[in-house]
């Protein structure tokens, strides 16, 4: 599978601050040209290609990877966690089995009166849960928010902190989407 | 001549219209009597000949069993999907096909599809559409609910493509209402949910308009929720309230229409009276409903919706989405008047009645045919796949490869290698859905990935999954020393094949419909009732201070006869059902309580 630029199927620069307007603004400009409905003998597999560049650079785990991809082509991860992010998933997995211990007995009802009894339950452990994702918001932004200098580094040819700063956004990011997951399903009890 | 025009059809639970762009604008085409709506009902009679639409209905009466209605709900899904209720709530016979998909029997040597059932709505729509324009029509835009999976979008197209129609796109429904509500608002740049409550099927998607485009964020539903919902849980009140019991086929298709009557009755004015002449021989029933009651009935099912649009609110908020303008109300069952209230209560906005509920669909999928046959030229739409894509791995997990909302066409690879030397072949099942454990999702199929002879980990496939515009997969393999590519062939047993073993194995599966049906209650009721029963005593122990004495008593009582009925056998199956039912209602205020004093 040859590498795909995203960036530069979207015509924007290899940078990793990317305003989210411009993402959007140059993928609607393209879509507008190309778009197999709009002009017919057009490829559906330009379209798909448009749909996976802004998917990519849209959010901030992906376009990092992406970037680090393009730089280095394959590259070792790293896998170590931070000791700051080791007390935050310590905190967060013991709410999420919370949850899923709570969502499963809801599921399993049949019943308005065994559902309710589990309302008051339910209620903490998305208290719970909200607050975990509070936590990991703001560690995520701080990474984000250092994006100028990982791509100041980068210039020089050293790419340790951007590798080290993915490692710790792919946690992040995947606690956050089992803690949204949790409060989707929480949504239904 | 006019081999170009492309028409815009939606297949609906209950109605189905065609449409078509004329000078620009969507028009709605209307049949021989002038009908623009055509029940999407078929009877396929006793003497061999099979009517649609309005005839059909009118023969529901004479020939119940053999009259189907809300087909769509069973087209594209294996029958061990089907809950008991599902299949008792139906009218007609619905069986376990040969390979695990649906068949509707009529007697033990006639049975057909749910595909088939839907092809003669589609043909008589073909032929309603050729009528009023006067020359032929081959090409067609179906609309689908959002929700519908890979496989009941497939089916859908398998339908209209056997009568001759070329499906130039399967479309979502709400995007369909969208486009309706858009079209003369092409200079406008706003977020719109649309809420689509049809006869079966349940859908919130939200879009984005600008300048011409219009964008699908974000969406969720439930294929199993509408209009048939509500019209089961008024007409089981109304059995219990008249005290009838054993139901035949005629009996419970009478209720269920006095039920929705009264539901359409009650949308305007406060009272109705259900008058059931001959209902049973020769005594007859009347009763008196208000709006009020009927209202109580309804709250639970349409309760379900919310927590459906709070997901896509969710979803289209994590995408950066601006704040809703418009939440658009389309489908029969928003002119419901608790459903327009319940929204502004959840959701503090005022809900959009601009759109004509059982027409915006269809206006629609004849704009989108519009766009596609070139009759339409400043309108692009791009909508999202509903589910997310995945392969079932170690452990039986789901790994998504494509998730939920993504924008379509979309596009994901994966590598995958040979785990031992030699290795001819590796079979990957492909899952649509969102649950963690692969087991909880749609089994999309089976793919084999062919490996070149070799030591391990040296052959190298590259698999790529894509989900078009119409929100069907196709997957390709790539063999990387040569660059090749092949569709992979999803092999999927649960979807209706034609065999010719299907009328006997349906047959045979007759015989014993009956014991099966009643084994499955029992269990199902036996179940209920070990949970319920604890239930209620830790439900008394927490909160049973704060209810009246009498209501303690009654629910005494429901729970000391659900006791009883446990003890017997399985000959009582419906009777502890019952026993369930009426504890379950008995202990609606002690739940209500209980949700309080959690946000106490």
């Amino acid at each position: 599978m040859g590498m795909t630029n995203c960036f530069a199927i979207l015509g924007l620069s290899e940078s990793l601050i990317l305003d989210p307007g411009d993402i959007e603004a140059s993928w609607q400009a393209a879509t507008r040209e190309e778009h197999p409905d709009r002009s017919p003998g057009t490829e559906e597999h330009r379209a798909a290609a448009l749909n996976k560049a802004r998917a990519t650079l849209s959010v901030p785990v992906d376009r990092l990877g992406h970037w680090l991809q393009l730089k280095l082509g394959e590259f070792e991860p790293n896998r170590s966690i931070d000791p700051e992010l080791m007390d935050l998933f310590a905190s967060i997995h013991s709410a999420l089995e919370a949850a899923d211990s709570v969502i499963s007995r809801y599921q399993k009802s049949t019943t308005a009166l065994t559902k309710a009894l589990l309302t008051k339950e339910a209620v903490n452990v998305q208290l719970a849960i909200q607050e975990r994702m509070a936590g990991i918001h703001s560690l995520k932004q701080s990474i984000i928010n250092s994006f100028p200098e990982l791509e100041k580094a980068g210039e020089s040819g050293d790419f340790e902190e951007a590798k080290r700063n993915l490692g710790q956004l792919k946690f992040l990011t995947k606690w956050e989407q089992q803690c949204q997951a949790r409060l989707l399903s929480l949504l239904d009890c | 001549m006019n081999e170009e025009l492309i028409i815009g059809i939606d297949l609906g639970t209950t109605n189905s219209l065609v449409g078509v762009v004329d000078s620009g604008f969507p028009i709605i085409l209307a049949d021989s009597d002038g009908e623009r709506l055509t029940p999407s009902v078929v009877t396929y009679r006793g003497n061999g000949s099979i009517a649609t639409g309005r005839e059909a209905v009118r023969l529901q009466q004479l020939e119940p069993e053999r009259t189907i209605s809300s087909v769509k709900r069973f087209i594209g899904r294996p029958y061990d999907h089907l809950s008991t209720e599902e299949i008792e709530a139906s009218d007609y016979t619905v069986q376990p096909g040969p390979s695990g998909g649906i068949r509707i029997a009529f007697n033990e040597d006639h049975s057909v599809s749910p595909v088939e059932v839907s092809s003669e709505i589609l043909n008589h729509l073909k032929r309603v559409a050729e009528a009023a324009l006067g020359h032929e029509v081959s090409r067609a835009v179906v609309t689908v609910p959002a929700y519908f999976s890979n496989s009941q979008r497939e089916t859908t197209k398998a339908a209209a493509e056997a009568v001759g129609l070329t499906v130039e796109r399967i479309l979502n429904e709400p995007t369909a209402a969208a486009l309706a509500y858009g079209l003369d608002k092409l200079d406008d740049e706003q977020t719109v949910a649309v809420y689509d409550l049809g006869g079966g099927t349940f859908d919130l998607s939200i879009l984005q308009m600008k300048e011409g485009l219009f964008e699908v964020i974000s969406t969720a539903g439930d294929t199993q929720l509408g209009g048939d919902d509500l019209d089961l849980a008024i007409a089981t009140a109304i059995q219990g309230r008249l005290g009838i019991e054993n139901l035949s086929t005629a009996e419970s298709s009478r209720l269920r229409a006095a039920a929705r009557e009264a539901k359409e009755a009650l949308s305007s004015v406060d009272t109705h009276t259900i008058r059931l002449p001959f209902f049973r021989d020769t005594e007859s029933f009347e009763l008196e409903l208000s709006q009020h009651e009927v209202e109580a009935l309804m709250q639970p099912v349409i309760d379900r919706t919310r927590s459906i649009c709070q997901r896509a609110f969710a979803e289209a908020e994590n995408k950066g989405a601006s704040s809703i303008a418009h939440l658009i109300l389309v489908g029969g069952s928003t002119r419901i008047p608790l459903v327009r209230r319940c929204i502004e209560e959840w959701f503090e906005i005022t809900p959009n009645l601009s759109q004509h509920p059982d027409e915006a669909v269809a206006l629609g999928a004849a704009i989108q045919a519009g766009i596609l046959c070139g009759r339409v030229r400043e309108v692009l739409l791009v909508d999202v796949t509903p589910l997310s894509l995945g392969i079932e791995t170690f452990g039986g997990l789901m790994n998504i490869i494509i998730p939920r909302n993504s924008t379509i066409p979309a596009k994901a690879g994966e590598l995958f290698t040979n785990a031992v030397a030699n290795q001819e072949s590796m079979a990957i099942r492909v899952l649509q859905g969102e649950r963690e454990m692969a087991r909880d999702n749609w089994l999309l199929g089976e793919i084999d990935i062919p490996f070149a002879p070799g030591q391990k980990g040296s052959a190298r496939v590259g698999v790529q999954f894509s989900i078009d515009q119409n929100g069907i997969l196709e997957v390709l393999s790539r063999n990387t020393a040569t660059g090749e590519d092949h569709v992979l062939e999803i092999r999927n047993s649960a979807i209706d094949v034609d065999d010719t073993s299907v009328e006997r194995m349906v047959s045979e599966s007759i015989d014993h419909a009956f014991d099966d049906m009643n084994e499955r209650i029992w269990t199902e009721a036996h179940m209920k009732s070990e949970e319920l029963l604890p239930a209620v005593e830790s439900a008394l122990e927490l909160v049973g201070d704060k209810l009246p004495d009498d209501e303690i008593d009654s629910i005494r009582e429901a729970a000391a006869r659900v006791k009883t009925l446990l003890e017997g056998d399985v000959s009582d199956a419906t009777a502890l059902k019952q026993a369930n039912h009426t504890l379950d209602q008995a202990t609606q205020t002690l739940a209500a309580l209980l949700v309080e004093a959690a946000f106490e």
